[in-house]
C-alpha cells in the first residue's frame, strides 16, 4: 500500500498522477464489480417469481401494439429490412439495452449511497458492475432475438459477428449518459424522474418503431441523434450487413469512447462531494 | 489556532520505548518518521445545515473543481459552519488513539476524512497503509443473499480479493458464530447476529490502521468480549487504531492516549484520564446554567391539589445551608419541602436519578417504600430529607425525578429536577463514589517468631 494524502486541491492540477491513480483504481475494480454484479443478479432474479420473464416481456408488448396498430393503418412505419415485428421487437431489445445503460449508473449510485459513504472503494466498480449487469441483461433477451430470427426465417450476414462491437458502443454511449448523471442524480431526485420522461422523448426521435426517416425536419433530428447510427449499425451487422450510417457510427464511437474517458474523471472527482453532501 | 498538549512528551512517544535516548536524536526523527501511519495536518471541513443550500453548494463545488479551479475552501460561505477547524495529531504504529468529544464535535467527520471519504477543506492528511473503517459494519449486505454471499461482496467492499476472502472465509464465520445460519438470506438475521457477521467481516481484513466508530456495543456480552480480545491481539500484531466513543470507559480501557474534539476543534491531546478529565468537566460546565441549586414550584389551589404538594426541592448540607452543587463523596442531604391538607401515615417518596452527560440511564432509584421507612406527614407544611452520608455520584449533570405517593395513589410529581455534581477528588474510571478508608494493620509479632515453630512462640497455647 503507497501512501495517500488527501488535500484540498483539485486534483486536476497533478494530471500524471490522477492518471495513474484511475489506472490502478480500475484494475482494483475488476474483482469487486465482478462480487457486486453476481451480488446484485442473484438478488434480483432471487425475489422475483417470474424472473427472466420481465426481460422478454416489453419487446413483445412493444411489437404486438405497433404490429396491430400498423396493420389497421393508424401508423404507416414504411418498409422494414425485416418483417415489421421482428423489427419492433429486434429494435426495442436494443433500445432497452441503451436504456439500462443510462440507468443503470444513476440507480447504482443512489442505492449505494450507504455503502459510498461510509467505505472507500474504487467507485469505478459499481458503474463496471452496472455494465456488466446489462450485458448481462442482454444475454437473457438474445434467446428471444434467436428465437425470433427463427420464427421469421430472416437470413443473417456474416457481418453478425461484428454486431456485439456495434452494440458495445451503444452500451457504452448509455453508460456514458449515465455516468455523467450519477453524481447529481444522488444529489438530486429530480435527475431520476427527468431521466424517464427524456428517455420516453429520445425513443420517438429513434428508429425503433420505424425506419430512418428520409427527408423533413423530423428526418434531421433523427439523423442528428447519437443513438441512430449506433442502433441502427447494430441492426444491420445482425441482419442485412448492409451499412447505412457507417461514418455517423464511427464518429459517434469516437466521441462516445473519448467522452467516456472525461466522464470518468468527472465522475472520481465529484464523488467525494457528493458523498459529503449526502451523509451531512 | 494551535493547541498545548497537556503532556506533549508523554503523548508524542507513546509506545517509543527510546524516548530516553537523547544522543541519536536525528536519527529517532526519522524512525519516528517512519512509523506514522497517520498524519493529520491542521485539517479543516465545513458543512451547511441547510440541505437545499448544502446541495447546491456541492453543485457549486463540483464545477469548480472539474475547472481546476480554487475553490476558496477556507472561507465560509452563508450557512456554513466549521465542522472541524484546523485539527492536527498523528498516530503511529501499533499505538491507539481515542477520540473523544459529544455529538456533533466532528469525530465522524475526522473518521471520514482519514477514510478518504471527503476532501478536507484545508490542511492535509497523510495515510500510510491499509485502512479499515469500523465504521461500515456490513457495509453492503444485501438482505436477500445469504450470509455466505454477503460475506463475499461485503469483503471485497472493504479491499480484499476472492482469493484472500476464501482463506479467511472460516475465520470469519468461527468468529461470527453463524456456522447454522451461514447458508440463510440475512434478513434473517436478528440484528445481533448481523451486527457480529459485520463486525467479523471488518475485523479480518487485517488492515494497518483500523477506525473504530462506536461499534463495540455490538451483540452480546461473551462477542463483545471477543472483540475486546481480537482488537488487543490486533495491537500487539501493530495494528494503529482510532477508537471513537463518548463513553468514557470504553476509550479507557483500549487507548493510552486520546484528543478531545469539542465543536469541531481539537481541545486537549495526550494521556487519556487526563482528557476524560478535561472532558467530563467541559461536560458539567455545559449544562450548569439550568442547575440553579433549588427548585421552587409554584403553589397549587387546593382543588386542584391531590392532598399533598411538593412545594421545593434542593440539596442542603450538614448545617443545613443550601448546596448548590453536590460534591462527591461528601454528605448531603436532599430536602423535599410539601404542604399536607390530608393525614398520612404511610407517605413514600420517590427519587429517580438519571445521568444526563453520560448515556442517560437510571443511575439511582430511592424509594422510602423500599427502605422500609413509611412517613407518616400530618396536615401542615413538612420537609422530607433524604440524608446521604456520602454522595455517591460521580461528577456530572443529573436529573431527578421525584414523586410523592401512598401504595399506588400519588400525590405529587415533580418530573426533573437537575442539579450538578463537582469533584475534588479522582473519580476517573469508577461509574461511583465509594466511601472508604486506608490502614495498614502492622503484625504485632516479628519476622523470626512468625517462622519458627508455634510451640516456642510466646502467646501460642502450652501444649
Amino acid at each position: 500500500m503507497p501512501r495517500v494524502y488527501y488535500t484540498p486541491d483539485s486534483s486536476l492540477r497533478r494530471p500524471g498522477q490522477l492518471l495513474r491513480q484511475m489506472g490502478r483504481d480500475l484494475l482494483a475494480s475488476r474483482e469487486l464489480a465482478w462480487r457486486l454484479m453476481v451480488r446484485d443478479i442473484s438478488a434480483q432474479y432471487r425475489q422475483s417469481a417470474l424472473g427472466l420473464f420481465w426481460a422478454f416481456v416489453p419487446p413483445i408488448a412493444m411489437a404486438v401494439g405497433f404490429t396491430f396498430a400498423s396493420q389497421s393503418n393508424i401508423i404507416q412505419p414504411g418498409v422494414t429490412d425485416i418483417p415489421y415485428p421482428a423489427y419492433v421487437m429486434f429494435s426495442t431489445s436494443l433500445w432497452q439495452t441503451f436504456v439500462e445503460a443510462i440507468n443503470g449508473p444513476i440507480q447504482a449510485v443512489t442505492i449505494a449511497k450507504p455503502m459510498l459513504a461510509r467505505v472507500n472503494f474504487p467507485r469505478e466498480a459499481i458503474i463496471l458492475a452496472k455494465v456488466g449487469e446489462v450485458i448481462f441483461n442482454f444475454g437473457i433477451k438474445l434467446f428471444l432475438i434467436v428465437a425470433l430470427f427463427l420464427v421469421y426465417r430472416i437470413s443473417v450476414s456474416w457481418t453478425v459477428i461484428l454486431a456485439p462491437v456495434a452494440l458495445f458502443h451503444l452500451i457504452l454511449l448509455g453508460t456514458l449518459v449515465g455516468t455523467l448523471l450519477s453524481p447529481f442524480g444522488a444529489l438530486y431526485q429530480d435527475v431520476a424522474k427527468g431521466m424517464s420522461m427524456v428517455t420516453g422523448f429520445w425513443l420517438l426521435l429513434t428508429p425503433v418503431v420505424f425506419p430512418v426517416p428520409k427527408e423533413g425536419v423530423f428526418g434531421v433530428l433523427v439523423r442528428l441523434n447519437p443513438v441512430t447510427p449506433l442502433l441502427v449499425t447494430t441492426r444491420e451487422l445482425a441482419t442485412t450487413g448492409v451499412l447505412t450510417q457507417a461514418p455517423a457510427f464511427w464518429i459517434v464511437s469516437g466521441l462516445t469512447i473519448v467522452g467516456l474517458l472525461l466522464t470518468w474523471i468527472a465522475f472520481r472527482m465529484a464523488m467525494p462531494y457528493v458523498i459529503e453532501r449526502i451523509s451531512a | 489556532m494551535t493547541w498545548t498538549p497537556l503532556d506533549e512528551q508523554e503523548f508524542l512517544l507513546e509506545n517509543d520505548d527510546r524516548r530516553n535516548n537523547q544522543e541519536n536524536d536525528q536519527e529517532n526523527d526519522q524512525e519516528n518518521e517512519r512509523d506514522i501511519v497517520i498524519a493529520v495536518d491542521r485539517v479543516s471541513k465545513k458543512f451547511c445545515r441547510d440541505l437545499k443550500t448544502s446541495l447546491f453548494y456541492g453543485v457549486q463545488d463540483i464545477a469548480t473543481e472539474l475547472g481546476g479551479g480554487r475553490r476558496k475552501s477556507d472561507r465560509l460561505r452563508k450557512g456554513e459552519f466549521w465542522a472541524l477547524k484546523a485539527v492536527s495529531f498523528t498516530l503511529r504504529r501499533g499505538e491507539a488513539l481515542g477520540l473523544i468529544g459529544a455529538n456533533g464535535a466532528g469525530k465522524s467527520t475526522l473518521l471520514r476524512i482519514l477514510s478518504g471519504l471527503i476532501k478536507p477543506d484545508t490542511g492535509s492528511v497523510m495515510v500510510d497503509g491499509r485502512l479499515a473503517p469500523l465504521i461500515a459494519l456490513g457495509a453492503g449486505f444485501n438482505p436477500i443473499l445469504t450470509g455466505r454471499e454477503n460475506i463475499y461482496a461485503n469483503m471485497s467492499i472493504l479491499g480484499l480479493s476472492t482469493q484472500a476472502i476464501k482463506r479467511r472465509f472460516d475465520d470469519v464465520v468461527d468468529f461470527a458464530e453463524l456456522w447454522e445460519a451461514i447458508d440463510a438470506p440475512v434478513q434473517s438475521y436478528s440484528s445481533g447476529m448481523a451486527a457480529r457477521l459485520g463486525f467479523a467481516c471488518a475485523i479480518h481484513v487485517e488492515p494497518e490502521i483500523l477506525l473504530i466508530d462506536e461499534v463495540l456495543a455490538v451483540g452480546d456480552i461473551k462477542f463483545k468480549m471477543k472483540c475486546h480480545q481480537r482488537l488487543k491481539k490486533l495491537r500487539e500484531n501493530g495494528t494503529a487504531f482510532i477508537l471513537v466513543s463518548h463513553s468514557a470507559h470504553n476509550v479507557m480501557n483500549v487507548c493510552p492516549s486520546s484528543v478531545y474534539l469539542a465543536k469541531g476543534e481539537l481541545v486537549a491531546a495526550g494521556r487519556t484520564e487526563a482528557v476524560i478529565r478535561q472532558y467530563e468537566t467541559d461536560l458539567c460546565l455545559a449544562g450548569s446554567d439550568e442547575a440553579t441549586g433549588v427548585l421552587t414550584l409554584p403553589e397549587k389551589p387546593p382543588h386542584e391539589s391531590l392532598g399533598i404538594d411538593i412545594r421545593s426541592i434542593c440539596f442542603k448540607d450538614l448545617q443545613g445551608n443550601i448546596l448548590p452543587e453536590l460534591y462527591t463523596g461528601e454528605p448531603a442531604c436532599l430536602s423535599v419541602e410539601c404542604h399536607s391538607y390530608v393525614e398520612v401515615e404511610a407517605a413514600n417518596l420517590g427519587v429517580m436519578i438519571k445521568s444526563l452527560s453520560g448515556e442517560q440511564d437510571l443511575v439511582l432509584y430511592l424509594t422510602a417504600a423500599a427502605d422500609s421507612e413509611p412517613l407518616s406527614l400530618r396536615p401542615g407544611s413538612a420537609e422530607i430529607q433524604l440524608q446521604l452520608p456520602h454522595c455517591g455520584l460521580v461528577p456530572g449533570i443529573y436529573s431527578a425525578k421525584i414523586y410523592l405517593r401512598e401504595g399506588v395513589y400519588s400525590f405529587d410529581m415533580v418530573p426533573s429536577f437537575r442539579f450538578k455534581v463537582q469533584s475534588d477528588r479522582t473519580v476517573s474510571r469508577c461509574l461511583f463514589y465509594q466511601p472508604r478508608q486506608w490502614r495498614v494493620v502492622q503484625s504485632t509479632r516479628r519476622m523470626g517468631q512468625s517462622l519458627k515453630a508455634g510451640a516456642f512462640a510466646d502467646d501460642s497455647p502450652t501444649p
